[in-house]
């Protein structure tokens, strides 16, 4: 990111003024709309030149799209496409005789494309304002101006005592707190190998360490709560359900590493994770469990919750501290790392919500017993999610090491309907996908590698037997174009080429694709368009007779 | 020969602006200037320029352009040959000088011209013509500082180079608007300071960089004396300063202490307007960084008593210590691209090459020897004093070069008097201009993209000029023009290439001894030079340039500026730049420069615009005690009340007709920066409509 | 500390990056987002070079060397995915880039032809408000060293990515233009752009 513009937002974030993308999020709730005077007065509150205002209010989908009185955003998910392969968007195009992203001229409604809303379970999803419907007659429903709450889901762990879905009571923190030095709690931490449940994997402790390491005595810590995966709501569930075990997480964290403050970014399209997270904060600070001195120790921590604006590459983590400085949502080389020079370029720690939502338990009971959740796999435990195409969708916590067949069959019921389950995505869009014929695989995160797949952030999409693969492709790499952040020129011009490959109706030239793919994984700047090839090359190796390949 | 195939040559030059000298490749086409690029290697610019060195190239090809020299015809011109305007140049001066003596002519060398040509002018007034009235435009910019400077450490220039402003922890600038003035350097500094760099604006405008300083101060005008010497006394009060320095490398201390007692914040907030607590503030932040480094400009020369305050200026460095190291220079910010180099060539009244005095028996007879004639030990006119001659009917002729004196110097009703008053005068010019109506001869000279030599930037940094395209018609190199018109005069100077004549200067110069055009290749030289070519990028690394090496602390008083505002004239008008132009306008306003910027404004603030009836758009009046121009008015917070601000680009507008005859009492320097005025709308209606009123 | 390139050893400076190191032992590798005159930025990928012991090619120009790094510019896969990423940045442009700009040259450099994608490309929007300074954004590829002149080197801050995706491109202050943004026309940005998208006017015309 530019250093001069993080400099110059800095400087007003420490005068506490909102940034630019605040209030250009506050404009479009104002009047619906953002236009250049809003543009003018985002830059002279938040500090970021007018040139770099325009640039924000053109990369985020909330600020991009025009709305209407009513405005309708219609879920065009991996999960709801499993459901309905995308029939669903097309009915209510037809239906409103509105293309995605356009307005009618009277400004009474607008339609709007939006990934994804967390619905998996019941998919397909549409939103209304800030209602979301979900299921069967939603369509319907939505023509008519009748959309009702869809349903939540299930939210259950197969872990006896509960770890992740037992309501977070601080007693980590007090534990901490009493018998822990920030040292002691960080080497209990990397003792227990907790990995970043958001995706990569990478280890927390060592992340804790180097920030720790860092100099400078303002840290911060960053809780990813951007859960953008088409066909994920875990981090959905877990913040609105299960807010105060994030947020004391956060504040472990904080004492590990020396940071007196955390962020929490939720995302626009799950309307109830900020409210939710801040509910918990201001109990917490009730109690004296967040604020200055908690409880007499001498430590002080407390957060901020913030939401973003409609873009999945904010999940990224340089991509993400750019959001919460206000800037374009846009992916920075590393080095500097975010330990080192993160928000506003002071050291600061990103990690998953449910990675520190798996801390307290650490803090309380110990590496070894946080190891001993799995015995014979990765240490801990985790939240796994399964789409509508189950008989049980829902939130499940489970162990490592337990098979996809005993969760696709056993946890979550199988395929409804009596259809054939055909395949699986698992851990987002950049998965690979399992055929059926692979299910007895453990999830775990060396054993799914081994089969081009990952557990990424858990979400688990079923695809049945109705399910046409190409279209698979070309949905997915739609989704991976248009979330392309545009800086590195392989993912921005590489992913449209590939989504061309597949939309325009022609035989794919099998040899350019594996070039195309080579390009992608090797040259991208991030995981984006790094890890999109995966799922491709998995249906290139399973299902090559649907792709119509040359 | 050019690697772009869209280019015929690619010639690398230094620019013709402003003192920062930017290196520039100048893209050629037929014949043409088709593009500019910065050169990557320039090292006061490392691959950047401003708008005006990088596209106002497009003057040299206007169709305006002087091509054949032009004799006066009634109350106009006839073209000339060059053998007949150079006869009746040597005839006149030949007459002049027998009848009146060689006193009775005077010569004004262009900062805009290159070093050699201005000491062929100096050598051509010295030798053939017999008389040390020379002079340059540093004359009405930095004179005081090129003497504050010699008087406090020795030498008069920068003590060291732009790239300390990379290495300083904090910055003052005093006076001086750099993002307009010497972009790239302004832009230098504004990326310094946000990279941490801590800056101090002092200056009665809210100027561009005074956003990004962590302190702006807006003394009246006319106050910096008090301003300056309110800041040395919170470094001494607060023991701030660098005793063993002040004991071992200075002299003065005790006097200088004697009078700073007077300027305590509260005493000092009563004469300049700044609230005594940023006096302090100010003081600490200088006094408390590690390296930290001085800047200024006009806005500190132009006064009454400029030169003392340089000289106060330099009193901050020396009771810190903050000179002659890396990241600690005082950098007064040259205006011209050669202003710095028109004077170190001796194109000055009272010096030779490198500030040697004319009655310096010794160096005066090293020219002597080398020229082949008797030399005058007495010192000529300044530009102000020439005037002021040729009024009184004893200086007869003057040869003015790439100066349009009426329309940027001070008081010009009395300037277009003096030009009146001439016998015969010759203008060496690239445009007709103002001063130039007046001329008898008017010879068609060359721009920097057609000429070869060198131009010393405000660095004191010698870089090459090299020509890109031939002088248009019949226009001549300045360098041909001088020595044709020498050697008619009787003086050969002996010189085929500009080369030759900075190979004399280095000989008799021992400051300059190592430099060559050779030797300064692309990174330039930084005088002094040794002989074997080793140059100073940094200055008093050890000692001072005075007897005993050390520095001198000036015990100066505040006084008050040459005018004030009275119940007739209730502003204060301060002149400068802006970006898009640079001084007369000549070049730029001859550029599409003029489709950014096609005339000016008088900046006003809200309260004084509300009380006198005007808004934003409105044409007014401007009146002081020697003239009265017209403009359009623009109100603005960034300037206080009380003072009003305008540039002086534009010929059409004429904004030196107000200013007055104060000077500076050392050099001459005129006040441009305190003129009292008043302003009022033109428009009768706008003063006569009530709602309007102020509450 | 020391580095090897191409089998050549080389002493480089703390902090530098593998772009440096290969520079100073006079081998290059191509570049389109590198300006030397501004911070390293990433984005064009087509610096890759291959690393002994690293999992893949790295992007030279934000890696920072480390003691006894063994680099190679020819690496087969850096090369071979330079040059497919070449081919994609000519396939998204409506025509051929001049042939003296870098993009250009560079292309020419990795022996990439026509590009045999026949996709969308950007469409044709042509901005010459500004007496000097032309806008061609249907040649601008998104490289954003202009943004970065503005932003690194001039200070004015008057351009700014724009978009996402494919249909990424810059615009300038509100995007209403050079004139009406805080641009100052010191023309860092024609000076940096690979492509003519920024250029001079009077460029246009020769």
């Amino acid at each position: 990111m530019s250093r001069n513009l993080v400099e110059l937002v800095r400087r007003t974030h420490a005068q506490r003024a909102p940034t630019a993308l605040e209030v250009l999020k506050a404009a479009l709730e104002d009047h619906g709309e953002i236009t250049d005077e809003d543009r003018r007065e985002a830059a002279r509150i938040s500090g970021l030149p007018e040139a770099a205002v325009y640039g924000v209010s053109t990369f985020y989908d909330d600020l991009a799209v025009p709305r209407g009185a009513r405005h309708v955003r219609v879920c065009t998910g991996t999960a709801c496409f499993a459901a309905t392969a995308d029939a669903h968007v097309s009915a209510l195009r037809d239906g409103f005789g509105l293309d995605l992203g356009e307005r009618r001229e009277d400004g009474s409604l607008s339609l709007a494309e939006t990934v994804c809303l967390g619905f998996c379970h019941s998919s397909p999803a549409v939103r209304d304002g800030d209602l979301i419907d979900a299921g069967e007659g939603v369509v319907e429903r939505a023509l008519s101006g009748a959309l009702r709450a869809a349903r939540e889901p299930d939210w259950r762990s197969l872990l006896e005592p509960a770890i992740l879905t037992r309501p977070g009571d601080w007693s980590g923190l007090r534990a901490a707190l009493a018998t822990h030095t920030p040292e002691s709690l960080l080497g209990e931490v990397k003792a227990a190998s907790v990995r970043g449940r958001g995706g990569a994997g990478f280890p927390a402790g060592e992340k804790w360490s180097f920030a720790r390491g860092a100099p400078g005595a303002e840290k911060f810590i960053v809780a990813n709560g951007d859960e953008g995966d088409p066909g994920s709501y875990i981090d959905k569930q877990l913040m609105e359900r299960n807010p105060a075990l994030v947020l004391e997480g956060m504040a472990l964290a904080g004492y590990a590493v020396g940071a007196e403050h955390g962020f929490v970014l939720t995302r626009s399209e799950y309307p109830l994770s900020k409210p939710a997270l801040e509910q918990a904060a201001r109990q917490a600070r009730e109690q004296g469990l967040l604020g200055d001195d908690i409880r007499g120790s001498g430590f002080s921590f407390d957060v901020t919750v913030l939401e973003g604006a409609g873009s999945y590459v904010v999940g990224e983590e340089t991509a993400l501290l750019a959001c919460i400085e206000g800037l374009r949502g846009t992916v920075s080389a590393r080095p500097p790392f975010p330990a080192v020079s993160g928000l506003f370029g002071l050291p600061t720690v990103v990690n998953n919500v449910e990675t520190l939502a798996n801390i307290p338990f650490v803090a309380r009971a110990g590496a070894d017993a946080y190891a001993a959740l799995s015995p014979g796999a990765s240490s801990g435990s985790k939240l796994v999610c399964f789409n509508e195409r189950f008989a049980n969708p829902g939130v499940y916590e489970v162990r490592f090491g337990t098979s996809l067949r005993e969760l696709c069959e056993d946890v979550a019921g199988g395929v409804r309907d009596g259809l054939a389950l055909k395949a699986l995505q698992i851990g987002g869009p950049l998965g690979g996908i399992l055929p059926a014929s692979l299910l007895d695989t453990t999830f775990d995160f060396d054993q799914l590698a081994a089969v081009g797949c990952m557990v990424g952030h858990g979400g688990i999409v079923g695809f049945d037997e109705r399910t046409d693969m190409r279209e698979l492709a070309r949905h997915l790499l739609h989704f991976g174009a248009a979330e392309s952040c545009g800086k590195c020129f392989p993912c921005r011009i590489g992913l449209r080429r590939a989504h061309e490959m597949f939309a325009d109706g022609r035989a794919v030239e099998r040899a350019r694709l594996e070039e195309l793919l080579e390009a992608l994984e090797v040259g991208s700047l991030c995981a984006h368009g790094g890890g999109m090839p995966a799922p491709i090359r998995s249906l290139l190796a399973h299902f090559p007779d649907e792709l119509g390949l040359t | 020969m050019s690697e772009d195939e869209r280019f015929d040559s690619t010639v690398s030059t230094t620019c013709g602006y402003c003192g920062v000298g930017c290196r520039l490749e100048a893209h050629t086409r037929d014949g043409r200037v088709v593009s500019i690029s910065p050169a990557h290697d320039g090292p006061a610019n490392e691959g950047h320029t401003c708008l005006k060195g990088r596209f106002a190239h497009q003057f040299t090809r206007s169709r305006e352009r002087l091509t054949t020299p032009l004799i006066r015809d009634g109350e106009g011109f006839r073209r000339a040959s060059w053998d007949e305007a150079v006869a009746l140049i040597v005839s006149e001066l030949t007459r002049i000088k027998t009848t009146h003596g060689p006193d009775a002519i005077a010569g004004l060398a262009s900062s805009r011209a290159t070093n050699e040509d201005c000491y062929a002018m100096q050598r051509l007034i010295r030798a053939a013509i017999g008389t040390n009235n020379i002079d340059n435009c540093s004359r009405v910019c930095h004179s005081p500082t090129s003497f504050a400077m010699r008087r406090s450490f020795g030498l008069s220039g920068a003590t060291g180079s732009f790239s300390d402003i990379d290495h300083a922890d904090a910055a003052i600038i005093i006076g001086a608007n750099p993002t307009e003035a010497h972009p790239v350097v302004g832009a230098r500094i504004k990326q310094a300071t946000l990279r941490g760099m801590r800056l101090v604006t002092i200056d009665p405008r809210q100027t561009e960089l005074a956003d990004y300083s962590v302190l702006h101060l807006a003394p009246r005008p006319g106050t910096n004396a008090a301003v300056v010497l309110g800041l040395a006394h919170v470094l001494v009060r607060d023991d701030l300063i660098d005793t063993n320095f002040i004991d071992q490398r200075t002299e003065g201390y005790d006097t200088l202490i004697e009078l700073l007692h007077a300027y305590e914040p509260d005493a000092v907030e009563s004469i300049t307007g700044v609230a005594a607590e940023r006096i302090e503030a100010a003081a600490h932040v200088y006094g408390e960084a590690e390296d930290a480094c001085l800047l200024w400009g006009l806005g500190v020369t132009e006064h009454k008593y400029g030169s003392e305050v340089v000289q106060l200026i330099c009193n901050l460095a020396l009771l810190t210590g903050k000179v002659g190291r890396t990241g600690s220079a005082l950098l007064p910010l040259r205006g011209q691209n050669n202003v710095q180099g028109s004077s170190d060539m001796g194109a000055l009244p009272d010096t030779y090459t490198s500030y040697r005095s004319v009655e310096d028996d010794e160096v005066a007879a090293s020219f002597e020897a080398a020229w082949g004639v008797p030399l005058s030990r007495r010192k000529g006119l300044k530009i102000n004093e020439m005037f002021d001659a040729a009024v009184a009917g004893e200086l007869k002729a003057m040869w003015i070069f790439g100066e349009d004196v009426a329309q940027t110097d001070p008081n010009v009703a009395h300037v277009t008097h003096a030009l009146e008053s001439l016998e015969f005068l010759v203008c060496q010019e690239i445009f007709e201009n103002a001063t130039s109506a007046f001329a008898d001869v008017i010879l068609p000279a060359s721009a920097f993209l057609e000429k070869a030599g060198t131009f010393t930037n405000a660095e004191r940094r010698f870089q090459l000029v090299a020509p890109a395209i031939d002088p248009p018609g019949e226009a001549k190199t300045d360098f041909e023009i001088i020595t044709t018109i020498s050697r008619a005069l009787g003086h050969e100077m002996g010189w085929s290439t500009s080369a030759e004549v900075m190979n004399e200067i280095a000989a008799l110069t021992p400051q300059y001894a190592g430099v060559s055009h050779e030797r300064i290749g692309r990174k330039g030289l930084q005088w002094p030079v040794a002989a074997d070519g080793t140059d100073s990028p940094m200055l008093y690394e050890h000692e001072f340039t005075l007897p005993g090496g050390r520095a001198r602390l000036a015990a100066l008083p505040y006084k008050p500026p040459g005018d004030a505002a009275d119940d007739e004239f209730p502003l204060i008008l301060i002149t400068g730049r802006r970006l898009q132009h640079y001084n007369a306008g000549t070049m730029t306003r001859r550029t599409l420069n003029l489709e950014l910027q096609d005339s000016d404004w008088l900046e006003i603030h809200p309260a004084d615009a509300a009380r006198l009836w005007i808004k934003t758009g409105d044409h007014v009046s401007i009146r002081s005690r020697v003239g009265r121009i017209e403009t359009v008015a623009r109100v603005t917070e960034r300037i206080e009340p009380g003072h009003v601000f305008t540039a002086f680009h534009f010929p059409e507008i004429r904004t030196n007709l107000l200013v007055g005859s104060s000077v500076d009492v050392n050099t001459g320097c005129p006040e441009y920066k305190v003129v009292a005025v008043d302003v009022r709308p033109v428009s009768e209606e706008a003063a006569r409509t009530p709602a309007l009123a102020g509450i | 500390m020391r580095v090897a390139v191409d089998g050549r050893e080389v002493e480089v400076a703390t902090g530098a990056t593998l772009l440096e190191a290969v520079r100073a032992v006079g081998a290059d590798v191509p570049t389109l987002c590198f300006d030397e005159r501004q911070m390293p930025f990433g984005a064009c990928r087509i610096c890759l070079v291959g690393v002994a012991g690293a999992p893949g090619p790295l992007p030279a120009c934000t890696t920072p060397c480390r003691e006894g790094m063994v680099i190679d510019t020819h690496d087969a896969t850096s090369r071979r995915v330079a040059t497919a990423i070449v081919e994609l940045v000519l396939s998204e442009l409506p025509v051929a880039p001049a042939a003296h700009t870098e993009l250009a040259r560079v292309a020419a450099s990795l022996e990439v032809g026509e590009p045999r994608w026949r996709g969308a490309t950007h469409p044709s929007d042509h901005d010459e408000r500004h007496p000097y300074l032309a806008f061609q954004h249907e040649l601008c590829i998104s490289c954003a060293r202009c943004v970065r002149a503005c932003d690194e080197v001039q200070g004015a801050f008057a351009l700014t990515a724009t978009g996402r995706g494919f249909t990424a491109n810059i615009a300038v202050g509100l995007d209403a233009g050079f004139l009406e943004s805080t641009c100052v026309s010191c023309g860092a940005c024609a000076d940096s752009c690979p492509t003519d998208a920024i250029t001079e006017i009077t460029l246009l015309s020769l």
